[in-house]
């Protein structure tokens, strides 16, 4: 075989090599949110709240079907709606910061580190990995309800998206304050978009 | 209940079977523990700020009992325990502090430190000596302290204030019924005062208690120091003295409501 001959197989094998490699992409914190639901009084209602700063990083190799998440939730950014104390000494968002729930001064984030994720066919199903909040280390794992890549229909930069969700007791995290009245099963709901980088 | 009812009974019964042995003091731990108990558990890790007032507030009548049992109290001995008062606030609270910007450290830190050492300081002085008075101030600062922590947001720090108070309540209601003095010691005023000290302290820094509001809560043990009349009964004296701490618990809880 000739060096001409070897230099061209390999310069037409380059780009499938660089295709298969693992994507990076950086989350969009303006289109990527962390929600949350709670039981209140027992039940009698199911509360909802978000958090406002969300950052993180996804790395996917569809062709490997590997792939990792971090998710970085700033948890001062943390609201339910309630905001305005009006007559109360305090609001419901500024509870949900103090040492009772969030306890934003002493751990200001919370995050989510992957340590596997589980393809269905093309597309990732679920990803198992580690929630850390107050400090506690636990393991969860979230089921991708819809995932998607595709380049954005204005400025063609590659992307990826979708949903997940997952349920973490935040007695497990030594969140027990209000129990049962305020329920112990958090239900996650996660929006990620994130940018090829 | 997690923080009125069980702390007193349990604070009522230790101070009735602990009193002939000069250790009626423990009733306020043992109130403080039982709303521990019911409202976080005995968990220790992570070493939070929280955690870090809980292991400080076991830690106060072990040191209390070496005193009152070991020496004799001297100002001197008093001014030790408020520069070690001062020392543990700064301990429970640097980590937190040392992520906010520095004129807030200096703020949050200074304050934290002046009130905890102040309150500890005063109580193993001036009221060591004199169990009904150390009892109202116990009462005022656990009640003052519990009110002001739910007014900031901390209803978990509002149940230990309001646990203290309970726990004061019970080692004063016993010398009220007795018709004499107990033994306060430093076994009941180190703890009494640096735990509503602490609770404070993590009020502000951790949730919205204003800064200037600790300042008065740490006045209450002065509140009871002011005079009574001298034929007074001891239950005369406990509602009196405990009304005074009242007036300055009030204080700091209207600061806080308005902040």
């Amino acid at each position: 075989m000739s060096t001409k001959l070897v230099i061209a197989l390999a310069a037409a094998a380059l780009p499938l090599s660089v295709s298969a490699a693992p994507d990076n992409y950086t989350i969009d914190p303006y289109h990527s949110y962390v929600h949350f639901e709670v039981d209140h009084i027992g039940g009698l209602s199911r509360m909802r709240g978000r958090f406002d700063k969300t950052a993180g990083k996804f790395v996917l190799d569809q062709a490997a079907k590997t792939g990792s998440l971090e998710v970085t939730v700033q948890t001062s950014s943390v609201t339910t709606g309630d905001n305005d104390k009006g007559s109360r000494p305090r609001s419901r968002d500024e509870h949900l910061r103090a040492p009772d729930f969030f306890n934003v001064a002493e751990f200001p984030t919370m995050t989510f580190k992957s340590t596997k994720i589980v393809f269905k066919g093309d597309n990732p199903g679920s990803i198992e990995g580690d929630v850390t909040l107050l400090g506690v280390t636990k393991p969860v794992t979230l089921n991708i309800e819809r995932w998607r890549c595709m380049p954005h229909p204005q400025s063609k930069r590659d992307m990826c998206g979708g949903n997940a969700t997952g349920v973490v007791k935040r007695s497990d995290f030594g969140m027990k304050f209000g129990i049962p009245s305020v329920g112990d099963e958090l239900a996650l709901f996660i929006e990620i978009e994130g940018y090829k980088d | 209940m997690q923080g009125g009812v069980a702390p007193f009974v349990v604070g009522l019964v230790v101070m009735l079977l602990l009193q002939s042995v000069r250790l009626g003091g423990l009733a306020v731990v043992a109130a403080f523990a039982t709303a521990v108990y019911f409202v976080a558990g005995f968990t220790f890790s992570p070493l939070t700020a929280t955690r870090k007032i809980i292991l400080l507030g076991f830690a106060a009548p072990v040191i209390g009992i070496a005193v009152d049992f070991g020496f004799k109290g001297t100002r001197a001995g008093a001014l030790m325990l408020a520069i070690f008062a001062g020392a543990a606030a700064l301990w429970t609270f640097w980590p937190v502090l040392m992520q906010r910007e520095m004129a807030q450290v200096w703020l949050f830190g200074g304050v934290a430190a002046v009130a905890v050492a102040f309150m500890v300081g005063f109580g193993q002085m001036f009221l060591a000596d004199h169990a009904v008075r150390a009892g109202a101030a116990g009462l005022g600062a656990g009640l003052g302290t519990g009110i002001a922590a739910i007014l900031a947001a901390s209803a978990t720090y509002g149940l230990y204030g309001i646990a203290l108070g309970a726990g004061s309540g019970a080692f004063l209601l016993v010398q009220m019924l007795r018709g004499k003095p107990g033994t306060a010691g430093t076994t009941f005023t180190l703890p009494v005062m640096l735990i509503p000290g602490l609770v404070a302290a993590g009020a502000m820094i951790l949730a919205q208690l204003p800064w200037y509001s600790v300042l008065v809560l740490a006045l209450i043990p002065v509140g009871a120091l002011l005079p009574v009349p001298a034929r007074a009964r001891v239950w005369q004296q406990a509602i009196l003295l405990s009304l005074y701490t009242f007036v300055v618990a009030g204080i700091a809880c209207y600061l806080a409501w308005h902040s």
